[in-house]
């Protein structure tokens, strides 16, 4: 005899509808389990991909290099003493550590206002960056483009524009590029819109509020002669940014006369660090989600048990008669665990969609434009995992039941009046 | 050979202290017999009827079933003969409550495999013969005792058995539809040949057989021929 017959099917429905209030209530264990492990689940991965937004457009093994005030004596220079990095300190880097692909230097002038005719913005950063600072913050270029090399070379007037300095020098909107707009009395181009949100990194002021100039420019038109405030620099694929960082502190500390144990002279900004905090984070937040959804689960898959448990008990009589006319043991542990497993899967799958329900009602609500923030949608695979977890969680909550079940003799029916 | 030959049969329970409930039976009904074993309570008749029904093993001796050893057999044997060869018919009916009178003549052709269109329709031409073609799609608690009675009686002829082993039948009834009961025990006896042994302590019922097994502790008394139906003179089932 077939399991998965029509009328197999319709004995177990027939049984699991006869305690419609029972068959809820014990459903509702595993159907609450599955269901907070797939929201926890959803929920967990939206908010890691909603703060690996924050560092959207970072490279992952950046690190950025500060000159701070040095705290030891060294050579005849006292403590306390304050320094700038050099142009030379690019490509002392570049050259004496094989392991670092692109270097690049940043200056930075706060406070700026930038007007395009009588529209003054709110106050902006003026940074100085080469073509290839693109490579360490990726720009979301809405309009136009990014400096290039050739700005560079040429010291062009021109400069890319934040959102943020966008939408006050350009309210009604449309494409800026060609237009001049004015800073410190100088007349820039714009040649792009970087589109980039302030987000959870800054260097130097958010991307919304900065005006990016050539660097070869910003340095002839603020007088800065040789020096840069920030450097950044990406490690080769497969580099541990932590394991050369003590040699990029060597050297440019040899070059500036500082104490090489003289940490606090130089800040190392590692992002690698922060990125790798994060992901410690949500691991442990994973693993939280799994023990509290799992435990749930197990809760109410021990429920469904439980109550297959007692409902054999209660079915003695019943099942005593289908033996007696002429059910065979394997029929009766068939039917218990069939039972068990239907209403695992039919709670635990009402479990699964009403959670892809709600995470869908959330990526709604998280849509802006069109645009979806972040994925709170449990990954199609996870389901399909968690409902064959259910079928096994089943056929493991009836096997006990089952097992008491096919201890009832057909005399048990005569004798249980 | 006999429909049913049982040679020597002992059982002995072994709850804490052993208790010797058969001692030796030696039986043998013949195909078409309608026969009655009757015997007060603790005389091992319905010990003897589990043996019939291949419900229960015994000890030693042996018992054939339409020429079939029946011992030691394993489950799933045990459960295809009860199924395929004996009928029962039970004293408080053993209808499953949740199940209408049809479902539940067509279960034992549903552990044979047998389709749903046909085994509905075999269970309405059973549930004709009984007369409860109204009630086919009532539940038990929506019937009378007899009404009840007979779709147990439907349910039990529905796999054409060899005999139809009644245990109480009229037990819970009261005295007129145990007569009709009774009365239908006796046709499907005489009209269609079906083997069938009833097992009671109430004599009027016995009485309607036409062969009375007295049991007493463990050990077959007298056998009756009671053709004439004359064994027993009280006044309930008259």
């Amino acid at each position: 005899m077939k399991w998965f017959d029509t009328d197999t099917f319709r004995e177990i429905l027939d049984s699991i509808l006869r305690n419609r209030s029972r068959s809820f209530l014990t459903g509702f264990g595993v159907f609450w389990g599955i269901f907070m492990l797939m929201l926890l689940i959803g929920g967990g991965q939206g908010l890691k991909q909603i703060l690996n937004n924050e560092f959207e457009g970072f490279a992952q093994n950046t690190c950025i290099v500060f000159a701070g005030n040095t705290t030891k004596p060294y050579k005849g220079f006292k403590k306390g003493r304050s320094w700038n990095m050099e142009y030379a300190d690019v490509d002392r880097i570049k050259n004496l550590i094989p392991e670092v692909e692109t270097v690049t230097p940043s200056v930075s002038l706060w406070g700026k206002s930038v007007a395009r005719g009588e529209t003054v913005s709110s106050s902006a950063v003026v940074k100085g960056n080469r073509a290839d600072y693109a490579r360490i913050e990726t720009p979301q270029m809405r309009y136009g483009r990014y400096i290039n090399d050739a700005d560079i070379a040429q010291e062009r007037k021109v400069c890319v524009i934040g959102k943020k300095v966008y939408n006050e020098l350009f309210p009604e909107g449309g494409d800026p590029c060609g237009q001049r707009i004015k800073v410190d009395g100088a007349y820039y181009s714009v040649v792009g819109v970087d589109w980039k949100e302030a987000g959870g990194i800054n260097i130097n002021g958010s991307a919304s509020e900065t005006v990016t100039i050539p660097i070869s420019l910003a340095r002839k038109a603020y007088n800065m002669g040789n020096t840069v405030h920030m450097i950044c620099f990406t490690a080769k694929e497969g580099i541990v940014m932590n394991d050369i960082l003590p040699r990029v502190r060597k050297v440019i500390a040899r070059a500036h006369y500082i104490h090489p144990e003289d940490e606090q002279a130089m800040f190392l900004l590692n992002t690698q660090l922060i990125f790798g905090i994060v992901d410690n984070l949500f691991n442990g937040v994973n693993f939280l989600i799994w023990l509290i959804g799992l435990g749930t689960l197990l809760a109410g898959v021990i429920g469904v048990s439980n109550i297959m448990m007692v409902s054999v008990k209660e079915r003695t009589t019943e099942i005593g008669i289908r033996r007696a006319i002429g059910a065979t043991p394997r029929q009766i542990l068939g039917q218990i665990i069939v039972e068990s497993t239907v209403l695992t899967l039919v709670s635990g799958m009402s479990g699964i969609v009403f959670s892809v329900l709600i995470l869908y009602v959330v990526e709604l609500g998280m849509t802006t434009d069109g645009i979806l923030k972040a994925p709170f949608q449990v990954p199609f695979g996870t389901a399909v995992l968690a409902a064959s977890l259910l079928t096994l969680l089943g056929v493991v909550a009836g096997l006990m039941p089952a097992s008491r079940a096919m201890q009832i003799k057909p005399v048990d029916a005569m004798r249980d009046e | 050979m006999a429909l049913i030959e049982l040679n020597d049969i002992n059982k002995t329970y072994n709850n804490g202290q052993p208790l010797h409930v058969l001692k030796g039976i030696n039986l043998q009904i013949e195909r078409g017999e309608f026969v009655s074993i009757m015997g007060a309570s603790g005389s091992g008749k319905s010990t003897l009827l589990n043996i019939l029904g291949i419900l229960d093993n015994y000890d030693t001796g042996t018992y054939h079933l339409d020429g079939k050893l029946i011992k030691d057999l394993s489950e799933k044997q045990a459960a295809d003969y009860r199924n395929r060869m004996i009928g029962f018919i039970f004293q408080s009916f053993n209808l499953i409550g949740f199940k209408t009178a049809v479902e539940n003549v067509e279960l034992p052709l549903y552990y044979q495999g047998v389709p749903r269109k046909k085994r509905q329709q075999l269970a309405m031409e059973y549930l004709e013969k009984m007369g409860l073609t109204p009630w086919a799609n009532h539940f038990p608690n929506e019937m009378s005792g007899g009404q009840k009675q007979r779709v147990a009686i439907a349910r039990a002829l529905i796999t054409q058995p060899r005999i139809i082993l009644a245990d109480e039948p009229t037990g819970a009834l009261d005295s007129k539809t145990s007569v009709e009961v009774m009365q239908l025990l006796k046709q499907l006896n005489k009209e269609d040949n079906i083997t069938i042994i009833v097992v009671t302590h109430e004599g009027g019922v016995a009485n309607e057989t036409d062969k009375i097994i007295h049991i007493k502790d463990g050990i077959i008394g007298k056998i009756e021929e009671n053709f004439s139906h004359a064994a027993w003179q009280g006044s309930a089932m008259k």
